[in-house]
């Protein structure tokens, strides 16, 4: 059987301008690629600018960041023992904040997602995690504050709030991701629309959830500390009490227990993650 | 039925019923009667004035190059797509007028094998069986359970298509040909009263798809149900099929018994580039 290139007398040709444009090694980006990147330039330079960016005072400085960074050295371990406290109610935070933080995201992310909800659900999620995500997590932890008093209670509940925003317009997304093919022949056996959930979306969407659910709390651990700084519990407070004492040794065994923990973290949860996905 | 009503005896038997059973074989279970379907001006007619009986037993091969409603068809059977105007009954409901209870009712009595499948690929074989009867699961399913005689069932159906043994594994770890038969033990697993096929062997190599199409046909036998199959190679259709209903532009200009059909008659349904391909088998 001979196999031959020329098109049937039936089938539609190219446009020889456009066959010669599609030939060619490098193609000419199209003008509002070009006009986007011009304008992405100018957004750049304007935000240097802004902010008064300066590469020779960076430079200047390097000096009195050694010298803070020397005054870190030697680390004083000798409050070991309540720096491990804090270390474990900081996790403590993170694991209750995660937890509620993610049931409520994965509430909200299925009135959040376009191919489960109707357009009136849809849209009033989606601004709720918008206004949730504008608002910092130190002004919720702030707000916690004044309402709960000082302590850890206050900093899950900001905790808990603050990954609505983020964590949930995620899980929404993940939901929006999944292969159609078994919600439909969920659909096609009768399955109520919770049905159609449980079978059709979570199975699927599983491995996303459960790694950006790491992730988040990854984040949370991050997070602890710096709501520490307003009262909300965790090791923050103290990390800001040597700060302000100057107390450096101590200080330097803050940071270094905080890294240490961060690290087993991270790795243990990428440990998870690559054996899921 | 008034006392003048006579029985006229459907699909050309000779003589008229001797007892319920047989009378109910001659009902059909899908009836279709001038059905027209329009998604939006612009596009025109999907479907026009098709008329269709499914009866029990029957294996229906629904031909068709692309665009020419075979999807469209079985979607209206069982309220997928929207019906403009005609009557189409399918398992004893009406299928224009139905609340959503009774779509899910409707739709829980067809069962339904998808060309891609459509399985829950990180989900076991048996789970995804077990999926066909959610309409059915009761209180277990609300924290994931099925009944045990619904497992067993579920068990016994997965031995029927011949992947027990692999009841356990992921459905994404089965070949092509066992993730069909997989589709079909879920829509077994309905009890159905009529299983609709769009393109089953479209994704599978010649000899998965023959017996794929003769399981489907011992199943339309054996249970007594209708078996629409749609599909785009011709040689398979006359192979598996008892009877053949082809659409061109969304009419019908075909509706035949298999035996004694003259292939050439079905080239009408295809345009002239397509109709080589239908052959290849």
């Amino acid at each position: 059987m001979s196999t031959t290139l020329e098109p049937k007398k039936s089938q539609k040709e190219l446009d020889p301008e456009a066959r010669r444009q599609l030939e060619q090694a490098f193609a000419v980006p199209r003008t509002r690629f070009m006009l986007g990147g011009v304008l992405a330039v100018v957004f750049l330079l304007w935000s240097f600018q802004g902010v008064g960016f300066n590469f020779a005072k960076l430079g200047e400085g390097t000096v009195n960041m050694g010298a803070f960074l020397a005054r870190l050295f030697p680390p004083d371990f000798s409050k070991l023992g309540l720096i491990v406290e804090l270390l474990i109610e900081t996790v403590q935070m993170a694991i209750v904040g995660t937890v509620l933080g993610s049931v409520l995201s994965l509430f909200i992310a299925f009135a959040a997602a376009s191919t489960l909800s109707p357009k009136w659900i849809y849209y009033p999620a989606r601004w709720t995690m918008n206004v949730i995500r504008a608002v910092p997590d130190l002004v919720f932890a702030l707000m916690f504050v004044s309402a709960v008093g000082l302590g850890p209670f206050a900093g899950i509940l900001a905790m808990t709030l603050g990954s609505l925003g983020s964590i949930g317009k995620i899980y929404a997304e993940a939901m929006e991701s999944v292969d159609t093919g078994p919600m439909v022949a969920m659909r096609s056996v009768g399955a109520s629309h919770r049905q159609v959930i449980q079978y059709g979306v979570l199975p699927q969407a599983a491995p996303l959830l459960v790694s950006y659910t790491l992730l988040l709390f990854e984040g949370n651990v991050r997070g602890a500390t710096i709501l520490g700084l307003v009262g909300a519990g965790g090791i923050g407070l103290e990390l800001t009490t040597a700060m302000r004492m100057y107390d450096y040794g101590h200080l330097s065994a803050i940071i270094i227990c905080i890294i240490l923990v961060v690290t087993v973290i991270d790795q243990g949860s990428a440990f998870i993650r690559r054996r899921i996905t | 039925m008034t006392a003048n009503t006579t029985v006229v005896p459907a699909r050309g038997l000779a003589q008229a019923p001797a007892t319920t059973a047989e009378l109910r074989a001659m009902l059909p279970l899908v009836q279709v009667r001038d059905l027209k379907v329009e998604y939006n001006a612009a596009d025109g007619l999907v479907l026009d004035g098709v008329d269709l009986d499914l009866f029990p037993g029957e294996m229906v091969a629904l031909l068709g190059s692309s665009g020419s409603g075979k999807s469209t068809l079985m979607r209206t059977l069982t309220g997928f797509a929207p019906i403009t105007s005609g009557t189409v009954r399918a398992a004893g409901y009406d299928v224009a007028n139905l609340r959503r209870g009774e779509l899910r009712s409707l739709r829980a009595s067809a069962g339904q094998v998808f060309q891609q499948f459509n399985l829950i690929g990180r989900l076991s074989v048996l789970t995804n069986v077990l999926t066909g009867g959610l309409h059915d699961a009761g209180p277990y399913n609300l924290i994931g359970g099925f009944r045990s005689e619904q497992r067993k069932r579920a068990l016994e159906l997965l031995d029927r298509v011949g992947i027990a043994h692999k009841a356990k594994d992921e459905a994404r770890s089965l070949s092509g040909g066992q993730q069909q038969r997989v589709a079909i033990a879920r829509a077994l697993m309905q009890q159905p009263k009529l299983i609709l096929a769009d393109e089953p062997v479209a994704s599978l190599d010649p000899q998965l798809s023959d017996s794929v199409l003769e399981l489907l046909r011992s199943i339309a036998r054996e249970d007594g149900i209708p078996v629409l199959v749609s599909l785009h190679v011709l040689p398979l259709a006359l192979r598996h099929s008892d009877r053949i209903v082809g659409l061109k532009h969304g009419r019908m200009l075909v509706s035949a018994p298999t035996e004694g059909i003259d292939p050439r008659s079905l080239d009408v349904l295809y345009d002239g580039e397509e109709a080589g391909d239908v052959y290849d088998a």
